[in-house]
């Protein structure tokens, strides 16, 4: 089963620390300094409505429609995650279409080159832009480390499981009381 | 890498961190097992640090003294030497031709720290002469520590942040945890998980009500009748602890004939709320075996704050809520040492460790350990007072420690022409801030990160913070540029080698803290005042015994009628203006502006938030910039529409510089604590057609305003052509 970020929206107070965990965690080196002058794309989005705050992120779908959109192959699963080859992306926002989560971002960088060992600018490069469960980062996701209430946790088949299992007691509990009223 | 052990530098929580140094440059923060924050942090806590780093985001560090010879000259770089005799010498000047009673210093709530805060106070009353010195508490808890001083003899939360998680029922009112303290939010879930029943009293729909069993969504500017209405419920349903009452308290017959009136069916129109909910709430308050009283700005900043926390107060002595653990009454403190500045006496009517001023014995006391003849005993002027004073002319000069008045105050206009009025103007910061920007002297400082210390956090808690980098630039500690001028001016007792010798002198002057020494705050040490003996731990919970801290040694039981919000909304001006936090931003901003990943996330104009039934008629649409103007001002801010505001309000948070709400808010202050009424103001909100041309606009501002800070700290090196315009972000 593919691994992915669940937030508790009980939990959840909207300050936002775990979009800017997730931007650092992508700069390559997780040092404030490295998000200057950059913008600022985070894979997960803490939504507010009168009664919901909780961030949006990707579900890592088992039979992804991002997957089965994708023209050009760019999306595959790896390790229990649905991951993007940016090499492939052509920016063409099917998976954006197809994702109904709203998960999917594209956004596109400058894009550079080195010729001749010389670094040189090469238009824009497009990126389809989701959640990657940090998964070149030894430590795990940046958002579930960083947040303060502890809203956030990776949901794996065995956390899955005991929830499940958990949420069947209490459904039996309640069928019982049904009964003795 | 090296790790420092610091405590966060923004809210009250009190959060230990790490901060993570290499090459004597901070690089990073990591949260540390602290008492309040187990290892947890906000945003703030991470990622808020690079302001250390003199990042030059929003405004420069000051790295030289400066001095500006008159008001329309550019400030000059000067030697230390020359700083400090230029400013003895004018302060010397000044108390000698008008008396020190002319001279007006503040405190610091913020990253300088106790000592300095204490040294502060000295340089006022044993140097200068006077009690004129006070800290932000004016403008935020100062009705929490004048109310609960009355009502219970103590002026700070009575019982421990850690202990919020373990109450039966948590009165959260005029209180957005979330937003102001998220470590403190983080235990009111807990709490919530432990299953405690929540009551929020807000306007608002805030992060708490969301979670909470009930919301009592009252009217902005009907606390006194709330308060009451509560009050009248647990004496007429019989609900309150008559034994309590009867052995602990006194003014039981004047209280109740007082809130006799203020029936739920009574207060429904004031409040806006259904007695059957007011009822309810109380039955639940009443009901649970421990509950915990929360306040914030939404209690303090009104025209009538001081009268509601004592009727907060009330609650918890007829419920018997005091005295124990898991129970009690929390004024939520702001700033991360607004309590400190408080416990050194950084306010006109006490010394350090509460003595009042007024007392001989004390006086005499600290005129002996301090080696001058004698002390002032007149209670001293409140920031708040200055603007007024200084036009009518009692006010010749001001010496601003680490604070930013011409951001924070309210009516900015009045503001500054109270600072035009002043012949001297010392500011001692690290920031050219908009205050700064005023200054005939600048001394600065060494930051937070670049100077040991102890802070109080918001529940009474001192600990310690070290140093984690050298300081860059030619600045100086807090403490030792006030020893310095106090030298020029003749006195030696400011002549201290470490923050330790200070603390040991404040120590052995007040029995509160005798028993908190250096080696007991070392590493994550937490030591909650009093704290009486060295071989005692401190005190987590008060009034022991149910014995208060007031002279008969009862809990008083206080009633006030309501009173209406001063300004009042009409055709002209349909909406009421209250200021709030967001969780990103802290104070004027001077810090968290500076720090990248803070700006990243929320930068200028900032929001005004409105309710989509009051931004429909105006055909103001979510994100657009709209004017927001009141009697007293004009702005521009980004519209936020948003059902989480209720219908007839809007909401500002105050740290915008451009989006400067404090243009707009009016100079209405409590009787008592004198903290303004920053939660209601009357305005407009305009659309603006030309969205393109407002959006230039605020750029084109906040460019200006940017380089004109940074052209000001630069002294004699102004080259606009160098400096780059930055665009708003979104």
């Amino acid at each position: 089963m593919n691994r992915f970020i669940v937030a508790e929206a009980s939990k959840c107070i909207g300050c936002r620390t775990c979009e800017v965990a997730c931007v650092l965690a992508h700069t390559g080196k997780e040092d404030v300094e490295a998000l200057a002058g950059r913008e600022f794309h985070p894979r997960l989005k803490v939504l507010k409505t009168l009664t919901v705050s909780a961030p949006v992120t990707c579900h890592h779908c088992e039979d992804a429609p991002c997957v089965n959109a994708c023209p050009s192959h760019a999306i595959s699963y790896r390790d229990a995650t649905v991951q993007v080859d940016q090499s492939k992306c052509l920016g063409c926002k099917t998976c954006v279409v197809a994702c109904p989560f709203g998960a999917m971002e594209v956004i596109s960088r400058p894009a550079i080159r080195s010729f001749a060992g010389i670094v040189v600018a090469d238009g824009v490069k497009a990126e389809a832009h989701k959640c990657d469960l940090c998964i070149d980062r030894a430590a795990g996701p940046a958002c579930v480390a960083v947040c303060p209430t502890d809203a956030l946790h990776v949901m794996d088949e065995t956390r899955l499981a005991e929830t499940r299992a958990r949420r069947q007691l209490r459904s039996a509990l309640e069928a019982s009381n049904v009964d003795a009223a | 890498m090296e790790k420092h052990i610091s405590v966060c530098p923004y809210c009250g929580s009190g959060c230990k961190l790490a901060l993570l140094v290499e090459n004597d440059k901070i690089v990073g923060a990591e949260a540390l097992d602290g008492v309040t924050n187990q290892g947890e942090l906000c945003l703030k806590g991470w990622y808020g640090w690079d302001f250390v780093n003199d990042t030059k985001i929003l405004t420069p560090r000051l790295k030289s003294p400066m001095i500006r010879r008159s008001r329309d000259a550019a400030f000059e770089a000067v030697t230390w030497d020359e700083a400090i005799a230029f400013t003895a010498g004018k302060l010397s000047e000044i108390k000698k031709k008008y008396g020190p009673d002319s001279i007006m210093l503040t405190g610091s709530s913020r990253g300088t720290g106790n000592e300095s805060n204490y040294v502060a106070q000295k340089f006022a009353r044993a140097v200068i002469g006077t009690n004129n010195i006070d800290c932000c508490a004016r403008v935020c808890h100062g009705p929490s520590v004048s109310g609960l001083m009355v009502t219970l003899g103590n002026g700070a939360m009575s019982n421990s942040i850690c202990e919020i998680e373990d109450t039966d029922c948590i009165l959260c009112f005029g209180y957005n945890a979330a937003d102001s303290h998220p470590i403190v939010a983080r235990r009111i879930l807990k709490a919530k998980e432990k299953g405690a029943k929540i009551i929020v009293c807000d306007p608002r729909q805030i992060e708490t009500a969301r979670i909470a069993d009930q919301w009592l969504a009252l009217k902005n500017g009907s606390n006194m009748a709330l308060v009451n209405a509560f009050a009248n419920v647990l004496i007429d349903e019989g609900l309150y602890d008559k034994e309590y009452v009867a052995n602990y308290t006194e003014g039981f017959e004047e209280y109740k004939k007082i809130v006799a009136k203020y029936t739920p069916e009574y207060v429904e129109e004031i409040t806006g709320l259904k007695a059957a909910e007011i009822r309810r709430a109380m039955r639940a308050y009443a009901g649970a075996k421990t509950a915990t009283i929360l306040w914030g700005m939404g209690v303090t900043q009104w025209g009538q704050a001081v009268d509601v926390v004592k009727g907060l107060s009330g609650l918890a002595l007829l419920t018997g809520n005091l005295g124990k653990p898991n129970v009690g009454v929390g004024p939520v403190r702001g700033q991360n040492n607004v309590q400190g500045a408080c416990d050194m006496g950084a306010l006109p009517n006490v010394f350090p460790g509460y003595y009042s001023v007024k007392d001989d014995e004390a006086r005499a006391r600290f005129a002996k350990a301090w080696g001058v003849p004698s002390l002032p005993a007149e209670i001293g002027m409140s920031l708040t007072d200055v603007p007024h004073a200084a036009e009518e002319g009692k006010l010749k000069a001001m010496y601003i420690f680490g604070e930013d008045p011409a951001q924070t105050e309210p009516d900015l206009a009045t503001v500054r022409k109270g600072f035009d009025a002043l012949e001297l103007i010392i500011v001692q910061d690290i920031f050219m801030t908009k205050t700064a920007a005023y200054a005939d002297v600048i001394l600065p400082a060494t930051s937070w990160g670049e100077h040991d210390g102890v802070f109080s956090s918001a529940d009474r808690g001192f600990q310690r913070f070290y140093k984690a980098v050298n300081a860059k630039g030619d600045v100086k500690h807090d403490w030792e540029i006030h020893g310095l001028i106090a030298k020029a001016m003749g006195y030696d007792g400011i002549d201290y080698h470490s923050t330790e010798e200070i603390w040991n002198e404040l120590i052995s002057l007040c029995h509160l803290y005798k028993g908190a020494t250096y080696e007991k705050l070392a590493g994550l040490g937490y030591v909650q005042w009093p704290c009486t003996e060295v071989d005692k731990p401190g005190t987590p919970w008060l009034y022991e015994g149910n014995e208060f801290q007031t002279k008969s040694k009862k809990g008083l039981l206080f009633a006030a009628e309501w009173r209406a919000p001063l300004e009042k909304i009409d055709a002209e001006f349909p909406l009421g203006l209250c200021t709030v936090r967001e969780v990103g931003h802290y104070s004027c901003r001077s810090m968290t502006g500076n720090c990248v990943a803070l700006a990243t996330l929320a930068d200028e104009p900032g929001y005004v938030t409105i309710n989509p039934k009051d931004a429909k008629p105006l055909g103001i649409r979510d994100q657009e910039l709209v004017w927001v103007q009141s009697r007293r001002g004009k702005v521009i801010a980004r519209a936020s529409v948003t059902e989480r505001t209720n219908v007839g309000a809007v909401y500002m948070t105050y740290q915008w510089w451009i989006g400067a709400c404090n243009e707009l808010t009016i100079h209405h202050v409590d009787p008592i604590s004198k903290t303004p009424e920053y939660k209601f103001a009357a305005v407009r909100v305009e659309r603006i057609a030309d969205q393109a041309w407002a959006e230039a606009h605020v750029v084109q501002e906040y460019s200006a305003l940017k380089r004109r800070l940074a052209d000001a700290a630069k002294p004699g090196d102004v080259a606009p052509a160098k400096i780059r315009a930055e665009p708003v972000p979104a």
